[in-house]
C-alpha cells in the first residue's frame, strides 16, 4: 500500500491531479488562518473585546434614538402593521398640545425645585461632613440610604406617610395646629411633595460626590487659607468652593438632564394628577405611548423634543463650564 | 487664644449637628415607619391616631401579598433580570473597557465615539423606539426582551476603562511571553486585579436592575414576567388597594438592596462617585 503510495507520489501524479484544488485550499485556509490568527494578536483582539458592546450599542441605543427621529414624522400604532408618513404633523400637533405644553410646563417647575437643592444644598451639607470621623461616616451612611431604595418602595412609603387622613407625618402636622393637609390632592402643593420625595430619593448621590470631590481638595490650600486668618466660612468660599467647581458643574448638567427626565416617582405617587398638575414629560409620552392609544409616532416626536430641550441645555452649560476653565 | 476658638467651633458646631440629624432623621424615620407598618394589621394601619410602634406583630400581611400578587414570580423574575443582565454586563462591559484602556487599533477614536454618544441619549428618549426593536424581535414579554438591551452601558464601560488604564504594562507583557492567548490574559491576569471595580460594577447591576421600574413596565408587562419592582407598583396603581399587602412587598423589595449595602457599602459610594449617576 506504502509502496504504491510512493509510486503515485513519485510518479508526479498526486501533484499533477490535485494540484489545481490543493492550491486554492491552500491558499483559503491560509488567508482564514491569517484572520483567525489576526483576531487572535495584541492588536486584533480588540475588534472581538469591544463587538459585543458594539453591537448592543448600535442595536439598542443608537439604533432607537435614529428611529425615535425617523418616527416622528409618521403615525404608527402599536402592533406596528402600518406606518403612515405625515411630514412634520406630529411636530406640529405637540405644540398645540395642551396637555404637553403643559407637561413641559410642571417639568421645568420639577428642574427649579430640584436642581438648587442638589446643587447647593447637598455641596454644604458635603461640607459639613467630608471629615472622615466617625460621626460623619455614620451621617454620610444615612443619607446614602435612600439611594438604593427602588421608587416602588419609596412611593409606597411616602403615599401612606403624607396620607390625608392616615398618614402619620400629616397627623403629626395636625397635632401642631397645621390641619389636615392634602398633600397628593392640591393642585399648588402636589408638585412640590412630589419634588420632594424626588430629592429625597437621590439627595445622597450628590452629597456623596461633593464629599468625594471635598477630600481631595489639596489640603495645603486651607494651611494657606488658615495662615492668612480665614474662618472655616472664608476657607469655604475661598478654597473648597473654587477647588470643587468641576464637581459642581458636573452634579448641575447630570441633576438637570435627570430632572428634565422625572418619572418614577410621578408615576409611584400621583400618575401626573390632580388635574395634571404633576404630569411631566415623560409621564405624558409614557401614557401617550403604552397606554391609552399607543401613538407610537406621536410618542416619538414628544421624546425627540425633550431630548432637543436636554441637548440644548447641556450644550450651554458646557459651553458656560468651559469659558470658565 | 487657642480656647477661644475652639469654643467657637463647638457653638457652631451645636446647630450644625443639630440640622445634621434633623436630615438623618429624615431618612431614617419614613424608612423606619415602613419596615414596622409592614408588620401591623390592617385595621391598626388605617387607625386614627396613626401608630408608630406596632401594638402587635402580624405576618398577615406577607400571607396577603401572596394571595394578592405572584410575589414567588415576581421575585423570581426580579432574581433572573438582576442576576443574568449583571453577569453578562459585567464580562460585556469589561472587555469592551479593556479594549479601549489597553489596545491601540484602527478604528478605535470612532468606535469610542459610538460607545460616549450612548451616554449622552437619555433612556427616556428612546424608550418608545426600543420598544418597538424588541417587539419586532420577538422578545417582548420574555427575559431575552428584559436583559438583553441593558447589559452594555456605556458608564460601566468607561468605568471598567479607568480601572484597566492604571494597571502596569509588564503585567501582559509577562502573560503574552508566557503563551497565553489575548483573551486568557484578559480572563486570568488583568481582570483579577481589578477586582474592586468589578465587585462595584456588579453592585450597581443588580441594584439598577432590581430597582428598575420604567424598562421591565413597558416590556414585562405579562403577569407571569413582571418582576417585583413593576409588579408591585401596578398593584399598589389599582383602586382597592391593600396597605399592608403593599407595605409587605415593598419591604421585601428593600431587604436585599439594604442586605446588599450593608456588605458592600464602599463599593456603593466609590461606584456611583466614579461612574456618575443615574437618574
Amino acid at each position: 500500500m506504502s509502496n504504491f503510495a510512493q509510486e503515485f507520489v513519485d510518479a508526479g501524479w498526486e501533484q499533477k491531479c490535485s494540484q489545481p484544488l490543493r492550491k486554492d485550499d491552500q491558499m483559503n485556509k491560509k488567508s482564514i488562518g491569517k484572520l483567525f490568527g489576526y483576531f487572535q494578536s495584541a492588536e486584533g483582539s480588540a475588534y472581538i473585546f469591544l463587538l459585543p458592546s458594539i453591537i448592543l450599542l448600535l442595536m439598542f441605543n443608537i439604533i432607537p434614538l435614529l428611529m425615535a427621529f425617523g418616527l416622528s414624522f409618521f403615525d404608527v400604532p402599536m402592533t406596528l402593521d402600518s406606518a403612515k408618513f405625515i411630514g412634520i404633523e406630529n411636530f406640529r400637533d405637540a405644540f398645540s398640545d395642551s396637555r404637553f405644553i403643559n407637561s413641559l410646563k410642571v417639568t421645568a417647575i420639577f428642574t427649579a425645585i430640584e436642581v438648587p437643592v442638589q446643587v447647593f444644598g447637598a455641596m454644604i451639607v458635603a461640607a459639613f461632613i467630608a471629615k472622615n470621623d466617625l460621626k460623619n461616616k455614620f451621617f454620610r451612611a444615612i443619607y446614602f440610604l435612600p439611594v438604593i431604595c427602588s421608587a416602588t418602595a419609596i412611593g409606597i412609603m411616602w403615599k401612606m406617610i403624607l396620607h390625608s387622613n392616615v398618614g402619620f407625618f400629616t397627623y403629626a402636622l395636625s397635632t401642631m395646629g397645621l390641619g389636615r393637609i392634602n398633600f397628593f390632592n392640591d393642585v399648588h402643593l402636589t408638585i412640590f411633595t412630589v419634588a420632594f420625595i424626588s430629592i429625597w430619593r437621590s439627595f445622597g448621590i450628590s452629597a456623596i460626590i461633593y464629599v468625594t470631590a471635598i477630600q481631595n481638595v489639596n489640603s495645603s490650600l486651607y494651611e494657606a487659607a488658615k495662615m492668612d486668618g480665614a474662618g472655616s466660612l472664608m476657607q469655604f468660599l475661598n478654597v473648597t468652593v473654587p477647588s470643587i467647581r468641576p464637581t459642581f458643574w458636573f452634579i448641575l448638567m447630570t441633576r438637570f438632564a435627570g430632572s428634565l427626565q422625572i418619572f418614577d416617582i410621578v408615576f409611584m405617587t400621583t400618575n401626573g394628577g390632580p388635574n395634571y398638575t404633576t404630569e411631566s414629560t415623560v409621564t405624558y409620552v409614557y401614557s401617550r405611548a403604552f397606554s391609552s392609544g399607543s401613538q407610537m409616532g406621536y410618542a416619538s416626536t414628544l421624546s425627540v423634543i425633550l431630548f432637543v430641550v436636554i441637548m440644548i441645555v447641556t450644550v450651554i452649560m458646557n459651553k458656560r463650564m468651559n469659558a470658565e476653565e | 487664644m487657642i480656647r477661644s476658638k475652639s469654643i467657637k467651633k463647638t457653638i457652631l458646631g451645636i446647630p450644625v449637628f443639630i440640622v445634621l440629624t434633623i436630615l438623618a432623621l429624615m431618612v431614617i424615620v419614613p424608612l423606619l415607619w415602613l419596615i414596622l407598618s409592614a408588620f401591623k394589621n390592617e385595621k391598626e394601619i388605617l387607625s386614627y391616631p396613626p401608630t408608630f410602634i406596632p401594638k402587635g406583630l402580624t405576618l398577615t400581611n406577607f400571607a396577603a401579598t401572596a394571595k394578592r400578587i405572584k410575589i414567588i414570580t415576581y421575585i423570581k423574575n426580579s432574581v433572573i433580570y438582576a442576576g443574568v443582565t449583571t453577569f453578562l454586563a459585567v464580562i460585556v462591559n469589561s472587555m469592551a473597557g479593556y479594549a479601549y484602556a489597553r489596545k491601540k487599533f484602527k478604528g478605535k477614536g470612532a468606535f469610542f465615539l459610538i460607545t460616549l454618544a450612548t451616554m449622552m441619549v437619555p433612556f427616556q428618549v428612546i424608550m418608545v423606539p426600543l420598544f418597538l426593536v424588541v417587539y419586532k424581535l420577538g422578545m417582548y414579554n420574555n427575559y431575552l426582551g428584559l436583559i438583553i438591551p441593558r447589559i452594555a452601558v456605556a458608564g460601566s464601560i468607561f468605568m471598567m476603562r479607568a480601572a484597566f488604564a492604571n494597571l502596569p504594562v509588564e503585567l501582559e507583557d509577562a502573560a503574552r511571553i508566557d503563551g497565553l492567548s489575548e483573551f486568557g490574559i484578559f480572563w486570568r491576569i488583568m481582570l483579577p486585579q481589578v477586582k474592586s471595580s468589578v465587585i462595584c460594577l456588579t453592585i450597581l447591576s443588580i441594584n439598577g436592575s432590581w430597582n428598575d421600574l420604567l424598562w421591565p413596565m413597558i416590556v414585562a408587562s405579562d403577569t407571569h414576567m413582571r418582576t417585583l419592582a413593576n409588579g408591585l407598583a401596578l398593584f399598589v396603581g389599582q383602586n382597592s388597594i391593600q396597605y399592608g399587602a403593599s407595605f409587605a412587598g415593598a419591604l421585601i423589595s428593600l431587604l436585599p438592596m439594604l442586605v446588599l449595602y450593608i456588605l458592600g457599602q464602599k463599593y456603593f459610594v466609590e461606584g456611583m462617585a466614579s461612574s456618575g449617576l443615574k437618574s
